[in-house]
């Protein structure tokens, strides 16, 4: 039995072994240049465009909330991805993460925006129910707004030649106001995005 | 051509505000118009000229012809019902009511099948009722009760209750509030602030339940009525008493329900009770461009709204007794004119069966369901379109219609102006 414990002792304390166990030697750990790490506040001062929340591709990861005197967004950890379009999208640069920022103006890289109104003629009864309500229009055509009658070719889109002319497509600022008050779901609001570069880059 | 502030001669509505743009004798586009509006100014397939049932064909025959037919079915007659009315104009229905006079025929229009209740209701507690305007420039609490009106007065909402701003309120559609009420989901319903699904049949016991809280007697309650939770409607009473000004509408939902007339007579008394707190109105979303129209005429010209019996040589009015259902359910009547409506496409199949055997003339412009049960159908012009008169929108207001188009139809009063006149000279030598 005794000559058993021994030998278990001999065979497995070696020094070698302990020594390589206590003292190992390791890389240490540096966070690459490219890391990208959660968006950081840079500091600048937050306009509340909503551009990052709107293109930001994880669901309540992102928030532009409202202080006392100043807006400021806030991450959610535990929903972002880390992906950065929040800090490439800002036209601030409220926020900072990884190089982002640097390859933005190494490239004079950008996202552009804007918003596509599609409308489904099938669906559509042409209520006028978009038209009326859309707050560009009523801003317009304060006939449009109260009596539902279009007088004017300023407004995002009227009723005309029996179906929903979309005519100021650029003017629309992606409220939704028309999709939410659409009863057949026949009109949609599409923010598009397009990276562009700026010549001479 | 484009022609400004036309009329729209399809809903209730009457949206006077459409562009018509005409271009060879046709009308080529509409602008402002909702989607129904739209295909009945761009209609198509006209009849060409009146036609005859001849054994199992149809046979062009001239106007002429088909007047000296209708007049010789009239005089024969012993009891002829005059139906329809609703999608013609007021001068037209003025010649009607005088032949059912002279006739001692029954005259009916569309309202005893659908918002005939309401009349009945109407004449018994009163009609605190107002017109689109006010509702427009001042309510803040819009009821819809038993009606879709995206689907049948899809400009409803756009023009005067929900977005339309209005003199007091200039953020129309953020300060008003829209309840619907209904017993299954529709259009209006995905635009509602506050849903109400009632379970078929219950109009009645829920309309009670909120005049009960309106009183004060809510405690009473059940924890549900018709399928509606207490707090819901203690809710809708609460938006109702806070409102400045609220109208009610009710359609079919209301009037055609178990209950019938009775359902209304509660709502207008529910109204009548929130009036002790606030301003609230309530009319009927009226479906025929000029069904109140045709009320209105038979009202001043007879005294009756509709379904009035001249075989006593005086006006009589009962209700399930001289009304069209009744009569040809009863295979009472002899000889029928249709005028502007299509009942085989909505009455009962004992009525049309009866419909099938006895002779009868329809007046329209286009082959419509009871075109299979007429021996002749005259088409004329559409008012509105290549015909112009007066007609009534859902809240009384009478309006021009206009003629766009110079067509060779004759309107629906020239037609019956000179089968009239033909009876004159046979009764009244």
């Amino acid at each position: 039995m005794s000559t058993s414990i021994i030998w278990y002792l001999r065979e497995f304390l070696r020094m070698e072994w302990l020594r390589t166990f206590l003292f190992a030697k390791t890389a240490p750990l540096v966070t690459p240049p490219y890391f990208k790490d959660y968006p950081l506040p840079t500091g600048n001062e937050c306009t509340a465009c909503y551009n990052c929340m709107m293109i930001c591709p994880a669901p309540g990861a992102i928030e532009v909330l409202r202080h006392t005197d100043h807006w400021k967004p806030m991450i959610h950890r535990g929903h972002c991805i880390r992906c950065g379009l929040c800090v490439e999208a800002c036209p601030e640069d409220v926020l900072w993460s990884g190089r982002v920022l640097d390859a933005k103006r190494n490239d004079a890289t950008d996202l552009r925006s804007w918003y596509r109104l599609t409308v489904d003629d099938t669906l559509c009864m042409r209520c006028g129910n978009c038209a009326v309500s859309c707050p560009v229009n009523k801003q317009a055509d304060p006939s449009l707004a109260s009596t539902g009658t279009a007088s004017s070719d300023e407004v995002i889109m009227k009723i005309e030649g029996g179906r929903v002319r979309v005519i100021h497509e650029e003017k629309c600022t992606g409220c939704k106001t028309c999709e939410n008050n659409c009863p057949n779901k026949a009109i949609r609001v599409a923010r598009m995005v397009e990276g562009i570069q700026e010549r001479g880059a | 051509m484009i022609i400004k502030d036309t009329v729209c001669p399809f809903c209730g509505c009457l949206c006077d505000d459409i562009e018509v743009t005409v271009e060879d004798g046709k009308i080529v586009a509409t602008d402002n118009a909702c989607t129904l509006g739209t295909s009945k100014f761009l209609g198509d397939h006209r009849m060409k000229s009146p036609i005859r049932r001849v054994g199992k064909e149809w046979k062009e025959i001239s106007y002429d012809e088909a007047i000296d037919y209708t007049v010789d079915m009239l005089l024969d007659a012993d009891r002829p019902l005059l139906y329809g009315w609703s999608g013609t104009h007021g001068e037209a229905q003025c010649v009607g009511v005088h032949m059912a006079e002279l006739l001692k025929g029954v005259i009916d229009n569309t309202s005893s099948v659908c918002h005939g209740p309401s009349i009945l209701a109407i004449q018994e507690v009163g009609h605190p009722g107002c017109t689109l305007g006010q509702v427009k420039n001042r309510a803040d609490i819009i009821i819809y009760w038993g009606c879709n009106p995206i689907d049948a007065h899809p400009r409803h909402l756009s023009r005067y209750t929900r977005y339309a701003n209005g003199f007091f309120l200039e953020n129309s559609f953020r300060d008003r509030k829209v309840i619907v009420v209904d017993v299954r989901k529709s259009q209006t319903t995905n635009l509602a602030d506050e849903f109400v699904q009632i379970k078929p049949g219950c109009d009645y016991a829920v309309l009670s339940a909120l005049r009960a809280i309106v009183r004060g007697k809510g405690d009473d309650l059940p924890r549900t009525v018709g399928g509606v939770q207490r707090e819901q409607l203690f809710r809708i009473v609460d938006l109702c008493k806070k409102a400045k000004f609220g109208a009610v509408y009710f359609g079919l939902g209301l009037t055609m329900t178990a209950g019938k007339y009775k359902n209304i007579r509660n709502a207008i008394e529910l109204v009548d009770e929130l009036n002790r707190h606030t301003k609230f109105t309530i009319s009927a979303m009226r479906g025929h461009y000029n069904v109140y129209g045709s009320n209105e005429v038979n009202t001043w010209m007879t005294g009756y709204p509709f379904g009035i019996d001249f075989s006593r040589g005086i006006a009589f009015y009962n209700p399930g007794e001289t009304t069209a259902v009744d009569i040809l359910a009863r295979k009472e009547c002899d000889a029928c004119l249709i005028v502007a409506s299509d009942p085989a496409a909505h009455f009962p199949r004992p009525c049309i069966e009866h419909l099938a055997e006895i002779p009868v003339v329809q007046i329209d412009p286009y082959a419509n369901a009871t075109t299979a049960f007429c021996d002749v159908q005259i088409p004329v012009g559409i008012t509105g379109i290549d015909a112009a008169g007066t007609a009534y929108r859902m809240d009384g207001v009478p309006i021009r219609t206009k003629k766009v188009l110079e067509t060779a139809y004759p309107s629906d009063e020239e037609i019956l102006g000179s089968v009239y006149a033909r009876i004159q000279e046979v009764r009244q030598p």
